[in-house]
């Protein structure tokens, strides 16, 4: 695969119009990629997910160079509530409505603003290496988006062993707000994905962001975010993770100043033999920030499930409250649920906990269950579903709440 | 309606049933009293088919064979248990629990199921008979319930699905003196010639509520006394370890 990877790399450089350093930056992340390879589980940070060896058992050959279709024609996805929306196609900016919004407030525009330092991991490199455009979302100092903006994600009809690297930045200025829902919506044959965001969140603004995956697809997904926070922001971020064959979030959160909180929670709902793996980092690097983190799991069939949380506190971070909690429902014994709960704490006034539990469905709220008349499949699932709700109630926004319950059936 | 006959338990090798019999005609209201330990709630988790026992004897509920039945179908059939210790059950919403509930029953029936406006209107005709705040049921089905309202909920339940036999595992258990009121109107304004219950308390109190029509005393995995209310009382002066 390797020949293949540089003539495609090749070929992107001479396709497209790079600038010198545009050029430089992307010859030096290939270099980094092409020495190293994918990472795999020799790595930590992929030692329950190793994307080497996934990508070898499914993938003979990825292709690195995807055309986009000049017209493309989006899928009709019934939305029963007022929305801003973006759609991507192959992973570049397609087209934008914001409808309800003041012109002038939001922008969206492409360009290929690359990272000059080099990142060690590969993925990102690969990533880095073959864009050919950042899309980017900018929200302007004091405005509040009226609507939530959805993020649709679409592949062409028919691309397969496809590599499609994307990069969308979110920058909320200061004073602003927004609440984004990303759809990865797409139903095409086996690609490879991998998505890069990095988000910034101004002074006391806040952002809503919903990563939801709840159609079966046979991709193998990475996403990467970043997420910067300013003096005074929140940051609400929700995970639906059941569609895809694979996916691994990366989801590093820095609270950058004082008085910032992120409220992260998400939901690993899967069954025959998908993988999905929750990777979350929260840097305290200031004084009196909070963050809270619930993810759970809810295992059938073959499926593996793997949530690894750090929480790090700089010693400048006093006052910091930061509380993770991982819970897993294992509904068999074929299923593998890992955990890796970290603290590293390096200033002595704060408030830190985690928790991990995993186990079986309780046989006697079954039993309660069934002599009320319902089956032991329907009370399993009620048992199940009611497990996650706890988790959905988190979501703030109520059309979005609403939303995620159709999609994932969870409804009790 | 419910002949129970030589019914015997073990769980682990334990035998804790040891031969036991009990006929319940319909509309009749049966008290089963007994000392910590004599069996009474292997019997009432029998009947309503919890698994990991292993039973012995004959047990018919309106001539069908209930031993084979399952749980659900047992429910479907008009057997309803006031569990001792209701489940919590989290992330799921009460009222979204009683409507699932009581239209997988009338589903199983052939009956026609309630919707919304329906089954709004009867909960809230039960609820106020019970004097059952409203709003608790929009909370977690028994999550953070007080033991008084988790008895309460049991109560309702039945209520709302108004079973032939009802068995009611030490609802007395937990009580506050009006709580225990209220589950004792609850039950008495279900009680009709075709409703028959299966009351297991460790105390009269209770009973001086529901006057049941019969009285046994379960000791060590048998019945070895029936007889009317005033059993009850003569039980209660003489304490179980001394009745013989």
């Amino acid at each position: 695969m390797q020949n293949e990877l540089k003539l495609n790399f090749d070929k992107i450089i001479s396709l497209n119009n790079f600038s010198d350093s545009q050029k430089k930056i992307k010859q030096e992340n290939f270099n980094n990629y092409f020495e190293k390879g994918l990472p795999n589980k020799r790595n930590e940070d992929w030692k329950f997910s190793d994307i080497n060896q996934i990508i070898s058992k499914n993938f003979d050959n990825l292709n690195f160079i995807v055309d986009q279709k000049k017209i493309f024609e989006e899928k009709d996805f019934p939305l029963n509530f007022e929305h801003n929306k973006i759609s991507f196609v192959d992973g570049k900016l397609y087209d934008f409505d914001f409808k309800y919004e003041a012109k002038d407030k939001i922008l969206v525009d492409q360009n290929l603003d690359l990272d000059d330092t080099i990142n060690q991991n590969t993925l990102l490199n690969l990533n880095s290496a073959f864009l050919t455009s950042v899309s980017k979302i900018t929200i302007k100092k004091g405005y509040n988006v009226k609507k939530p903006l959805i993020l649709f994600n679409y592949l062409s009809d028919g691309l397969k062993s496809s590599a499609i690297n994307s990069r969308v930045d979110i920058n909320l200025e200061d004073d602003s707000s927004l609440c984004v829902v990303s759809f990865l919506n797409e139903n095409s044959e086996k690609n490879f994905i991998n998505f890069r965001q990095k988000i910034k969140i101004g002074e006391n603004s806040i952002l809503k962001n919903y990563s939801l995956d709840p159609n079966t697809s046979e991709n193998i997904k990475y996403l990467n975010k970043d997420i910067n926070l300013s003096k005074n922001s929140h940051l609400e971020y929700f995970i639906l993770s059941e569609g895809s064959k694979f996916i691994k979030q990366d989801i590093n959160c820095n609270l950058d100043d004082e008085y910032g909180s992120i409220s992260l929670n998400g939901i690993i709902n899967l069954e025959n033999e998908k993988h999905h793996e929750i990777k979350t980092v929260i840097n305290h690097k200031k004084e009196n920030c909070k963050s809270y983190q619930l993810i759970k799991s809810v295992l059938n069939d073959k499926s593996k499930g793997i949530y690894q949380g750090k929480i790090f506190v700089s010693p400048e971070a006093q006052k910091t409250d930061g509380y993770q909690l991982s819970r897993a429902l294992l509904l068999n014994e074929s299923v593998e649920f890992n955990a890796k709960p970290e603290l590293e704490i390096y200033a002595d006034d704060v408030k830190c906990s985690h928790g991990s539990t995993s186990g079986n469905i309780d046989e006697n709220s079954i039993f309660y269950l069934m002599s009320r008349g319902l089956s032991y499949s329907e009370s399993k699932k009620l048992l199940t579903n009611g497990f996650l709700n706890e988790v959905i109630e988190k979501i703030s926004n109520e059309d979005v709440k609403k939303l995620v319950k159709k999609l994932s059936g969870i409804n009790v | 309606m419910l002949s129970i006959e030589n019914l015997k338990a073990k769980i682990d090798e334990k035998e804790i049933l040891k031969g036991l019999n009990l006929d319940i005609k319909p509309g009749e209201v049966h008290a089963i009293m007994g000392p910590n330990g004599s069996g009474k709630s292997t019997l009432s988790n029998i009947l309503s088919g919890k698994k990991g026992y292993e039973i012995n004897g004959k047990v018919t509920f309106d001539g069908e064979n209930l031993l084979e039945l399952e749980t659900e179908e047992r429910a479907h059939k008009g057997i309803f248990l006031a569990f001792q210790y209701p489940m919590e059950i989290p992330g799921v919403n009460t009222n979204t629990f009683l409507k699932t509930s009581i239209n997988a029953i009338k589903k199983a029936r052939g009956e026609k199921e309630l919707d919304a406006i329906e089954f709004l209107k009867l909960i809230k005709e039960k609820s106020a008979e019970l004097k059952f705040d409203e709003k608790i049921l929009n909370r977690q089905l028994n999550v953070g319930f007080s033991g008084g309202e988790k008895k309460k909920n049991e109560i309702l339940q039945m209520s709302i699905l108004n079973p032939k036999l009802s068995i009611l595992d030490e609802t007395d258990s937990g009580l506050d003196i009006d709580a225990l009121r209220i589950v004792s109107e609850g039950v008495n304004s279900l009680r009709n010639k075709n409703n028959s219950f299966l009351i297991i308390t460790h105390y009269q109190r209770l009973l001086d509520y529901i006057k049941p029509d019969f009285v046994h005393v379960l000791k060590n995995g048998q019945i070895i006394k029936s007889g009317d209310f005033e059993l009850a009382k003569e039980l209660e002066k003489v304490g179980y370890e001394d009745f013989n």
